[in-house]
């Protein structure tokens, strides 16, 4: 009797710890691991058991719209909605962005942003697929939590001479 | 001591409820109210009291008041007449988020996704086309295949309706769950039909 009721104290601990953990893990901040290599050498990911650098994403900035750029984000995959990737933010609605290799000018629509990854030869982003609308996003990266030699911070980093406010 | 107590009791279940709430409504199952004229007469909105704070349909004209009628509508899918409920403003819909793991998308059903060109705007509109069919747009008849991860949504309310045919495809990762009912007002509960719009759609 004593112990029925403890596997079920036990059982209704961990369902309310998951749940709780899923809340804040869908609305507020979670860990992600990279695998991947676009986003050499800031970010990388290895064959290791913990395949790669382990990330911490904020996800308030979805609501209050705190993208900036330089930032590093998560968003879904525009051609495969089950798929997440982690890029740079790099340019946001309404700015202009040269194309690297066409070296045409487009603007970035309302709604949109333009996402590269840090290691462009290796890095399938937006001078592939194009603008993102800014609802995939998921989330911000904001720490490297693994290995603990690069643990700390990610530094916003923006690109030079590419992006126009104007 | 005991009222302390008490208290710290009665916020600890609050606070575990709310996020067991949250976990729920993220994940599984949510409860959206409906505004904007988009998907009249399957769902219709007005500015009743009961707007919900989860979703904000598109809405960029005036409401306007209609009384509630019953319509008779030809369903292709099933080849028969299907007495559709007209919804009325302020109608509260259940959506499911199961069938964003699953891939559980079908032609036909009314989806929530956000807006290609505000992410903070939220959309109630019919899927019509899935990625790699061919779809015809009605203005200028001419054919386009939807490109893979994307889709094609359109309001019912073809005249007042902002969708694919001003923004095109939207990648599957916009939509944020399907409406599978109509929970309020009583008069209307029930289960929300798949309509597919006739001879515009084409696997190949």
């Amino acid at each position: 009797m004593g112990t029925r009721n403890q596997l079920w104290s036990i059982a209704k601990t961990s369902a309310i710890g998951s749940a709780v953990g899923l809340a804040i893990s869908d609305r507020y901040v979670t860990i992600v691991s990279m695998r991947g290599d676009s986003m050499h050498p800031t970010l990388t990911a290895s064959d290791s058991a913990f395949r790669g650098d382990v990330l911490l994403a904020e996800r308030g900035c979805l609501d209050k719209y705190k993208f900036s750029r330089g930032d590093v984000v998560i968003f879904k995959c525009p051609s495969d909605h089950k798929e997440d990737f982690v890029k740079r933010l790099v340019a946001l609605p309404g700015e202009w962005i040269q194309i690297p290799t066409s070296r045409e000018i487009i603007k970035i629509p309302a709604g949109h942003c333009w996402v590269e990854g840090d290691n462009a030869a290796r890095s399938w982003d937006s001078r592939s697929f194009g603008p993102i609308p800014l609802g995939l996003i998921k989330g911000r990266v904001t720490h490297i939590i693994w290995p603990p030699s690069k643990m700390g911070r990610l530094e916003r980093k923006c690109p030079e001479g590419r992006v126009s406010p104007f």
